[in-house]
C-alpha cells in the first residue's frame, strides 16, 4: 500500500435543523445542504455551516472530546453528543443521508440547538453532588483507605459527565422526576463510604422527585454515551443495596 | 452607536472569580473553607462549571508521598526546574512542589475518586520527565483517578464551590477588569443568555480563564479556550510574561487534535512518511520514537514541510502516520485500549489494521500573566495591583518555565489556587468599592464597533486563517523571517476583521458577536506571542528558533510583553528567581544554569 493514498469519499448530507429565534420567539425548521468526508464529526459539520452557509446558526460544545457533555442533541429521535458522531458511521447506524436535528428536550432552547444548561443542571444541584457531611478520618492528615473493590462497585457512576442525554430520553425525567443523572450524582455519594449524611440522601433519593418515578425502562443505559449502566444503580438503590455486601 | 447599550444592573459580592475551572475553582473552596459565607461569584463561558477544560486532563497529578521510602521533593524540583530549561522561579517550584502531597489529601478528603492500590491508599505511576535520584530513574510520582483526573478534580471543587454557597454566571464573558487608581474593584460581565451587561464590583478579582490554545489550527485545547485573560489584562495596560512559551505535543490526532498519549510511542509504535519509510531513525538513531516531545515534534514538522506528509482532505491537515499494526493484541487490548478507541471513535481507523494521522498539536501555554508566588498580579517587576490575582493556565509565577512536564500543571491550579484563596482571605475586610464612572465604556465602543460593520468578509475565515498562520510561522518551528511575516498578517487580519459585518446584530446568544470577541483576543494574544517569539533570538523548551537553535545566557529571563494598541507591544524583562541555588543548599549545584540533555 502506498501511504500518500487515503480514502476520499464525500457524503451528500441534508441536515434539518429545529431553529428557534428568541429576538422574534420564531420556530422554523431550516434544511441545510452539504457534503462533508467520512471522518468528520456533527460538531465539524455544525462548523462547516457556520462558515460556508450560515453564521447566524447557534449551536454549543465544549472539549469535543466527549469528555465535558456540552454538544448533546437530538439526531432523529436519538440524544446523542454530537462530537462523536462521525459522518460514516451516523449514515449507516441510521441507514440515511438526511438528518433530523433538534435541542435536547430537558430545559428551555435559548437559541437553535443551545439549551438553557443551567435550569438542567438545578436538578443536578438538588441532589448535591459533593460530600455533604464526611465521615471522621481516624488517619488524619492521610487519605481515607478504600478498598479498590468498594470503589469498584461505583466508580462507573462516577463517570457521568452531565450530558442530560440520559434525562432526554427517559420519559419520566421531565417535571415529575429529577432525573437519571442527578439521581446517579446522590447514589455515588450513598455508595461512597467517606459521605456521613446518609440520611439526608436517602430523604432527596426517596422524595417526591426521587427514584420511585423512574419505570426501569433503562433507556437511560441505552443513550449514555459514556456507556454507564444508569439503570443499574438505579436498580441498586430502589433495593437500599448501597453497602458492600459479603461475597458479592 | 455605544448609546444603544446599558449596564442592566450592578452585582455587589466579596470576591469575583473570572474562570471557574480547576484553578478558579480551587481557590473559591479555600476562602470558603478559611471564611464561611464569603459571597463569592464565579462566572465561565461555559454552560456549566464542569465544561471547562480542566475536565479533559487524563494523565494525573504530579505529588511527592511523603511516606514514599525513595522519592525526596528536591527529585521532583530537579526535574521541574530542568524540564523548564532553567526558566522557571525557583522560589514557586519548592512552594508548589513541597504542598504538593497535602493537596493530594485535600483532595480525596473533599470526595476526589483517585484511583487506589491493594492497601487502599492512593496509588501512583510513572510518567515522562519525572525522575528519582536527578535523573536516574523513572519516579512513581503520579497520582491519578483512571484516565480522567482532570474530571476528578473538577467534579470535586465545583462541587465545594457550590456546597458553600458560590453564585454562579454561566455562558457569560467577562470583558474588562475595572479600577480605581491601582486596586481592581471587579469586572464587566456579558451574559450571552440574557444579553445583558452587568457590572459585578469586589473586594477581590481572581482572573482564572484558563489557556489560549485556540490561535493554534491543530490544537488539544478546548473550544472556549481563546487566551481571554491575557487580553483583558493587555487591554488594561498591564503586560502577559513568556507569551512565546508554548508547548506543543508530537502526536495530536487529525484533525480533532486530540491527545494520542506518548504511550503509543514507548510501547512500539513507529512515526512513518508518505513513502512508510520510518523517519525518526534519521533524526535520531539511537532514541529514535523515543526522543523528548519536543525533538519528536520537530521531525514530524520536517517531514510535512519537506513534503512527506500526507494531506488528509476531510480536515484538510497534512499529517504523518503513526503505525501500531504491528504491535501484539495483548498490546492493543490492555497497554492502549483508551488511545485505541480514540482513533476508533473519532477518525474511524483500526489501528491494528490502519496506519493512524498524526500531527504536532498546540497543547500548552507555559507563559501567561505574571504573579508572584502568592498569585498576586505584578503592575511592574516592582510593584503590585491590589484586589486582582491571577491563577491557573491563564498565569505564570512561573512553575513551568519555557516547557512544563507533563502532570505538573494539575499540581500547579490546586496548590496555586489554594495559595491564593489564602491570600484573597486577607483583602476581605477592605471596604466595598464603588462603581467607577467609566464602567462599561470601553466594552460598549468595542460591541458597538463590531455591530456598525457592513464589509463582506467571513469572520469564520478570518479565523482560520490566523490559526493556520500561526501554526505554520509561529509554531513548532520559527525564524526571523517567518516571524516577521506573520506580524504583517497579523495587522492585515486585524484590518480586515475591523471592517466585516456580523451575521446578526442580536445581543441574545448570538455566537456570531461572541466569536468575533474572542476573535479580537485571538489576535491579540497572537500579536504578543510572535512578537516575543521574535524577540528571544535563542532557543528554549518550547520556543525553537531555527536560526537560533540554542540557549543563550543573555536569554536568562522572563519576556514582560505590553500592548494597548494593537500591533504596538512593547517588552520588558523579569529576572528568573534562582533562590534555592543562591541558598546553597543541599544539592544547590542541581539548579544552576544546567543543561537540558535526556
Ligand atoms: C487533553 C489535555 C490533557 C491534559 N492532561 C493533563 C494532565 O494529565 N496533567 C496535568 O497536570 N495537566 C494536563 N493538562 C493541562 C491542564 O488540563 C490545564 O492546564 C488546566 O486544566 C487548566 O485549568 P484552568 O483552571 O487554569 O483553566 P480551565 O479549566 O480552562 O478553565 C478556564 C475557565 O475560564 C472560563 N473563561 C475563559 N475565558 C473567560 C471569560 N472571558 N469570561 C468568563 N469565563 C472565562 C472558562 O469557561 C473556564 O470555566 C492537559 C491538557 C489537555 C488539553
Ligand atoms: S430506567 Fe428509569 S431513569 Fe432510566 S430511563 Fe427508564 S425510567 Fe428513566
Ligand atoms: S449518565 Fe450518561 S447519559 Fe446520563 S448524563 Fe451522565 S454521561 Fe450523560
Amino acid at each position: 500500500m502506498d501511504g500518500g493514498m487515503v480514502m476520499e469519499t464525500n457524503y451528500k448530507l441534508t441536515l434539518k435543523i429545529e431553529r428557534y429565534d428568541p429576538d422574534t420567539k420564531e420556530s422554523w425548521v431550516q434544511d441545510y445542504q452539504l457534503e462533508a468526508g467520512r471522518i468528520l464529526r456533527f460538531t465539524d459539520l455544525f462548523r462547516k455551516i457556520n462558515n460556508e452557509l450560515d453564521p447566524t446558526l447557534a449551536w454549543n460544545s465544549s472539549c469535543e472530546h466527549a469528555q465535558c457533555g456540552t454538544c448533546a442533541v437530538m439526531v432523529n429521535g436519538r440524544p446523542l453528543l454530537a462530537c462523536e458522531l462521525l459522518v460514516e458511521n451516523a449514515v449507516v447506524q441510521f441507514g440515511t443521508t438526511v438528518f433530523e436535528i433538534a435541542p435536547i428536550t430537558v430545559a428551555p432552547v435559548v437559541r437553535d440547538l443551545i439549551v438553557d444548561l443551567e435550569q438542567a443542571y438545578e436538578r443536578v444541584n438538588q441532589a448535591k453532588p459533593y460530600i455533604i457531611k464526611p465521615v471522621e478520618n481516624f488517619n488524619k492528615g492521610n487519605e481515607y483507605q478504600i478498598s479498590p473493590r468498594d470503589l469498584e462497585r461505583y466508580v462507573d457512576a462516577t463517570r457521568c459527565i452531565n450530558c442530560f442525554c440520559c434525562a432526554t430520553a427517559c420519559l419520566s425525567s421531565q417535571k415529575t422526576f429529577l432525573g437519571p443523572n442527578a439521581v446517579l450524582a446522590s447514589i455515588v455519594r450513598l455508595m461512597d463510604p467517606r459521605e456521613e449524611a446518609k440520611k439526608e440522601r436517602l430523604k432527596i433519593l426517596y422524595s417526591e422527585k426521587g427514584i420511585y418515578r423512574c419505570h426501569t425502562s433503562k433507556a437511560c443505559s441505552f443513550v449514555c454515551p459514556k456507556e454507564i449502566d444508569v439503570a443499574h444503580f438505579i436498580a441498586l438503590a430502589k433495593e437500599g443495596r448501597f453497602e458492600s455486601e459479603e461475597g458479592d | 452607536m455605544s448609546g444603544i447599550f446599558s449596564i442592566s444592573s450592578t452585582i455587589k459580592c466579596d470576591v469575583l472569580i473570572i474562570g471557574a475551572g480547576g484553578a478558579g475553582l480551587r481557590c473559591a473552596a479555600e476562602i470558603l473553607e478559611k471564611r464561611p459565607g464569603t459571597d463569592i461569584v464565579a462566572v465561565t463561558k461555559v454552560a456549566n462549571p464542569q465544561k471547562s477544560h480542566t475536565q479533559t486532563a487524563q494523565g494525573g497529578m504530579a505529588a511527592v508521598d511523603p511516606k514514599d521510602p525513595v522519592d525526596k521533593p528536591v527529585y521532583h524540583m530537579f526535574d521541574t526546574w530542568k524540564g523548564s530549561d532553567c526558566s522557571a522561579d525557583q522560589n514557586v517550584i519548592k512552594k508548589i512542589v513541597e504542598s504538593g502531597w497535602e493537596q493530594t489529601v485535600w483532595m480525596e478528603n473533599h470526595g476526589m475518586h483517585l484511583s487506589r492500590d491493594e492497601n487502599g491508599r492512593v496509588s501512583k505511576r510513572t510518567f515522562g520527565g519525572h525522575t528519582l535520584g536527578f535523573g536516574e530513574t523513572s519516579a512513581f510520582r503520579c497520582v491519578f483517578e483512571a484516565d480522567r483526573t482532570g474530571k476528578g478534580i473538577m467534579d470535586n471543587v465545583w462541587g465545594e464551590a457550590l456546597k458553600g454557597g458560590t453564585s454562579f454566571i454561566n455562558q457569560a464573558i467577562a470583558t474588562e477588569l475595572l479600577f480605581t487608581g491601582d486596586r481592581c474593584t471587579g469586572a464587566v460581565i456579558f451574559r450571552e443568555k440574557e444579553g445583558e451587561f452587568v457590572v459585578v464590583l469586589a473586594k477581590a478579582t481572581v482572573l482564572a480563564t484558563g489557556g489560549d490554545g485556540q490561535i493554534f489550527k491543530v490544537t488539544t485545547n478546548c473550544r472556549q479556550n481563546t487566551g481571554d485573560g491575557l487580553a483583558i489584562i493587555l487591554q488594561s495596560g498591564l503586560p502577559v510574561m513568556d507569551p512565546e512559551a508554548v508547548q506543543f505535543h508530537p502526536t495530536g490526532i487529525v484533525g480533532p487534535g486530540i491527545l494520542a498519549s506518548e504511550t503509543l510511542r514507548s510501547v512500539g509504535g513507529i512515526l512513518r512518511n508518505k513513502g512508510l519509510e520510518p523517519f525518526m531513525e534519521r533524526y535520531a538513531p539511537k532514541m529514535k520514537e523515543l526522543a523528548p516531545r519536543d525533538l519528536v515534534a520537530r521531525a514530524i514538522e520536517t517531514e510535512v514541510r519537506e513534503g512527506r506528509g500526507i494531506l488528509n482532505p476531510d480536515h484538510n491537515i497534512e499529517h504523518v502516520w503513526i503505525d501500531l499494526r504491528h504491535l501484539s493484541d495483548y498490546i492493543h487490548e490492555v497497554q492502549i485500549p483508551e488511545v485505541s478507541s480514540f482513533f476508533k471513535k473519532f477518525i474511524n481507523l483500526d489501528p491494528k489494521k490502519d496506519l493512524c494521522p498524526v500531527r504536532p498539536s498546540n497543547h500548552y501555554q507555559m507563559g501567561g500573566i505574571p504573579t508572584n508566588e502568592f498569585g498576586e498580579i505584578q503592575k511592574n517587576s516592582e510593584s503590585l495591583i491590589s484586589g486582582l490575582f491571577a491563577v491557573g493556565e491563564c498565569a505564570s509565577a512561573s512553575f513551568h518555565g519555557f516547557n512544563r512536564l507533563g502532570t505538573n500543571s494539575l499540581l500547579e491550579l490546586v496548590t496555586m489556587g489554594k495559595v491564593t484563596g489564602e491570600k484573597v482571605v486577607n483583602c476581605l475586610d477592605a471596604e466595598q468599592p464603588g462603581r467607577p464612572k467609566n464602567a462599561g465604556e470601553k466594552t460598549f465602543s468595542l460591541f458597538s464597533g463590531f455591530m456598525k460593520q457592513r464589509g463582506r468578509d467571513n469572520l469564520g475565515q478570518i479565523r482560520e486563517e490566523m490559526r493556520i498562520l500561526m501554526t505554520e510561522k509561529v509554531g513548532v518551528f520559527r525564524t526571523e523571517e517567518g516571524i516577521s511575516q506573520a506580524l504583517e498578517t497579523l495587522k492585515e487580519l486585524k484590518e480586515r476583521a475591523d471592517k466585516a459585518a456580523l451575521s446578526s446584530n442580536s445581543l441574545i446568544m448570538n455566537q456570531d458577536l461572541i466569536q468575533r470577541w474572542e476573535l479580537n483576543n485571538l489576535l491579540v494574544v497572537s500579536m504578543v506571542t510572535a512578537q516575543g517569539a521574535l524577540n528571544r533570538r535563542e532557543s528554549r523548551g518550547g520556543h525553537f528558533r531555527e536560526d537560533f537553535p540554542e540557549r543563550k545566557d543573555q536569554f536568562n529571563h522572563h519576556t514582560l510583553a505590553y500592548m494597548t494598541e494593537f500591533g504596538d507591544v512593547k517588552l520588558g524583562e523579569r529576572p528568573i528567581d534562582m533562590s534555592i541555588y543562591e541558598e546553597k543548599g543541599e544539592h544547590y549545584e542541581k539548579f544552576g544554569m544546567i543543561e537540558r540533555k535526556y
